[in-house]
């Protein structure tokens, strides 16, 4: 029997008291798909170092022929050489990419800020108008844009693309402004006697950089996978234009006659390429957050 | 009590018939801006009626089709013509198939809800079923790889899946069909039926899983946090009794809106589905009448998408309205 008092009413000290740290997996940069994606988009750029034959050249005595040493990823049907049209297609579609990305920013952040700095009548229009286009399931206003335009120029169909993505991030524009407007530093700003545009490109524009950061690395990608599914469907860009879609658009011919490697590799690019940048993207958002929350 | 009743039954009636009344005018601005867009494209619409034939022929036979089939006149006119008959259930001929737009429709409508329906409802079941699973393993391994494995799968193009299932399941194991709805000349055989849509689903249900799962994750992990989880905690509940009678019943009104939010979504993912595996659809419809300037029926494919979308927004609101208690009591107005 023991004398200590607590001991006696049943109370048992605690052992260990102290708190297991919380891991934080967030934070870490994702390496390894900044490094693919920094490669791919090298190549890309200097694809003139990279290639081996002349990506346009129509090689009718090797039609479809598998991998090969001369041929590292084998021909497509029309005899052109997949290797070297991976690097000289994906300028394409990392430039529809980019372009659509960008200009779907523009929309999203000129009709976010219009939305939520005027009167109420007119904010709750456009946002309607931003609900019904979004609830129109996108692949069919891209379609019908594209039918509309009738031209299928890598331009024309990033700027298709970029008119039918801008909504989500319009939304989210919309709530950082109000947000950033109702903010004291801004009144401060006013009563200091700061002009529009001043507040403008002083105070919203970078604080909502970090908030739609996140949304213009993922619209980069959609955009990439948005063009290959059109240029696959038959309603992007022509076979002749070449890139990672146009180059998935033979897959039908491919399929009958079992050439996977037509179908496989520049898949694979494609596929790589946009888990790279969803990467990328859920670690701006994850890092956006904590910042956010440890304010 | 009589007068409150009244009241409550005029409410609901002018909240109804407002409801009804924004359904009609966004259909109608829909159409509107789809018609005059259309008939302001380059194409030429009397191509996919005519074919080829429209090279060899004269200015005044042009004339006479461009005539015959209403082209000439200015697009408000046109879209009158259009609006009167349409209001009367004529929506005009489809051009490339040179049928009733509606007969056509008619005759593949059903292979979509077929397809997008049993897409729709496996790939919430089971998304409930993941989000639910990954939340109670919360950090573990099987989570950690599970997401993983989720984040890759969400952004892989669909039609790719799809190639790559065709590749590995017909064209190398000849297991399963890779176009169709059907095997050719038997269409009421149910089980040739069911074995056209395995692969279609199972890309669409790839495809979309993901992308739900985790918002059920993250919904279901936020609701762990809640002061009344501690509660059942306290009181020595089980993790898993607390997660399925208290945390899932909680999110479920988020998880309706979920579902209803997502119909466009899951339709679109139909649709190009549809075309890679040429599964007589909506979707394929679509893409073929985009491609032969077929106005008339991509205007009626349009609205009808967009009925579907309205409804199911209704639906939604109603729906939430009516399964949660929480929402009843704070609605506005009329307190039961």
């Amino acid at each position: 029997m023991t004398g200590n008092p607590f001991e006696l009413v049943g109370l048992q000290p605690r052992i260990n008291t102290t708190v297991a740290p919380v891991k934080r997996r967030h934070g870490r940069l994702p390496v390894v798909s900044m490094i693919l994606l920094g490669l791919i988009l090298l190549g890309c750029l200097f694809a003139e170092l990279f290639m081996n034959h002349d990506p346009l050249y129509l090689n009718l005595s090797n039609l479809s022929s598998p991998p090969s040493s001369s041929f590292w990823f084998g021909t497509d049907p029309m005899g052109r050489d997949i290797y070297s049209m991976i690097w000289y297609g994906g300028r394409i579609s990392l430039l529809i990419g980019l372009l659509s990305a960008a200009l779907s920013t523009a929309i999203a952040v000129i009709y976010g800020s219009i939305s939520a700095s005027a009167p109420k009548a007119v904010d709750d229009g456009l946002m309607r108008f931003a609900e019904l286009v979004m609830s129109i399931p996108s692949i069919l206003t891209v379609i019908f844009l594209q039918a509309v335009i009738g031209q299928s120029n890598p331009f024309a169909l990033a700027t298709v693309i970029g008119v039918t993505s801008w909504m989500n991030m319009a939304k989210i524009v919309r709530t950082e402004v109000q947000r950033i407007r109702k903010s004291t530093y801004i009144e401060a700003a006013r009563t200091m006697g700061a002009g529009f545009w001043y507040i403008l490109f002083k105070h919203l524009l970078p604080g909502l950089i970090p908030a739609i950061m996140f949304m213009v690395v993922t619209n980069i990608g959609a955009a990439i996978g948005t063009e290959a599914t059109l240029s696959f469907l038959g309603i992007g860009l022509p076979v002749e234009t070449v890139s990672w879609g146009s180059m998935l658009s033979q897959a039908d011919r491919a399929l009958m006659t079992g050439n996977w490697w037509l179908i496989v590799i520049p898949g694979l690019f494609l596929v790589a390429t946009l888990v790279c940048i969803t990467d990328i993207g859920n670690y701006i958002r994850k890092e956006n957050n904590r910042k956010c929350s440890n304010l | 009590m009589q007068r409150k009743g009244d009241a409550q039954l005029k409410h609901k009636l002018f909240s109804a018939l407002k409801k009804l009344f924004q359904v009609l005018l966004t259909l109608f601005l829909l159409s509107l801006a789809v018609f005059y867009m259309s008939r302001l494209a380059p194409g030429d619409p009397l191509r996919s009626y005519y074919g080829e034939s429209v090279e060899r022929m004269s200015t005044a036979e042009r004339e006479t089709a461009m005539e015959r089939l209403g082209l000439d006149q200015p697009v408000y006119v046109q879209y009158g013509k259009w609006f009167a008959n349409a209001a009367q259930g004529d929506f005009g001929i489809s051009f490339k198939y040179k049928q009733d737009v509606s007969q056509v429709i008619g005759n593949t409508y059903f292979n979509t809800i077929l397809l997008g329906g049993s897409a729709y409802l496996l790939t919430f079941l089971l998304a409930l079923g993941l989000g639910i699973y990954c939340a109670l393993k919360e950090d573990s391994l099987a989570d950690r790889i599970i997401c993983k494995i989720g984040t890759v799968t969400n952004c892989i193009p669909s039609f790719w899946v799809a190639l790559i299932l065709i590749l590995v399941f017909s064209v190398l194991l000849k297991w399963l069909p890779s176009s169709g709805a059907y095997p050719i000349g038997s269409p009421n055989d149910l089980l040739g039926r069911v074995r056209h849509l395995i692969l279609p689903l199972i890309v669409l249900i790839l495809s979309h899983l993901w992308y739900y799962a985790y918002m059920i994750r993250n919904k279901l992990l936020e609701e762990t946090k809640q002061d009344y989880v501690l509660l059942c905690r306290t009181k020595g509940l089980s993790r898993r009794t607390i997660l399925w009678k208290h945390c899932v019943r909680n999110i479920m009104p988020s998880f309706i809106s979920l579902m209803a939010i997502s119909i466009p979504h899951i339709l679109g993912g139909t649709y190009i589905v549809e075309k890679v595996f040429s599964y007589p659809g909506l979707g394929t419809l679509c893409f073929e009448s985009a491609k032969y300037h077929d106005y008339n029926m991509l205007l009626v494919l349009t609205l009808l998408t967009g009925v579907i979308v309205i409804l199911a927004n209704l639906l939604a609101q109603f729906l939430n309205d009516h399964i949660d208690p929480r929402m009843r009591q704070t609605k506005r107005g009329f307190l039961r």
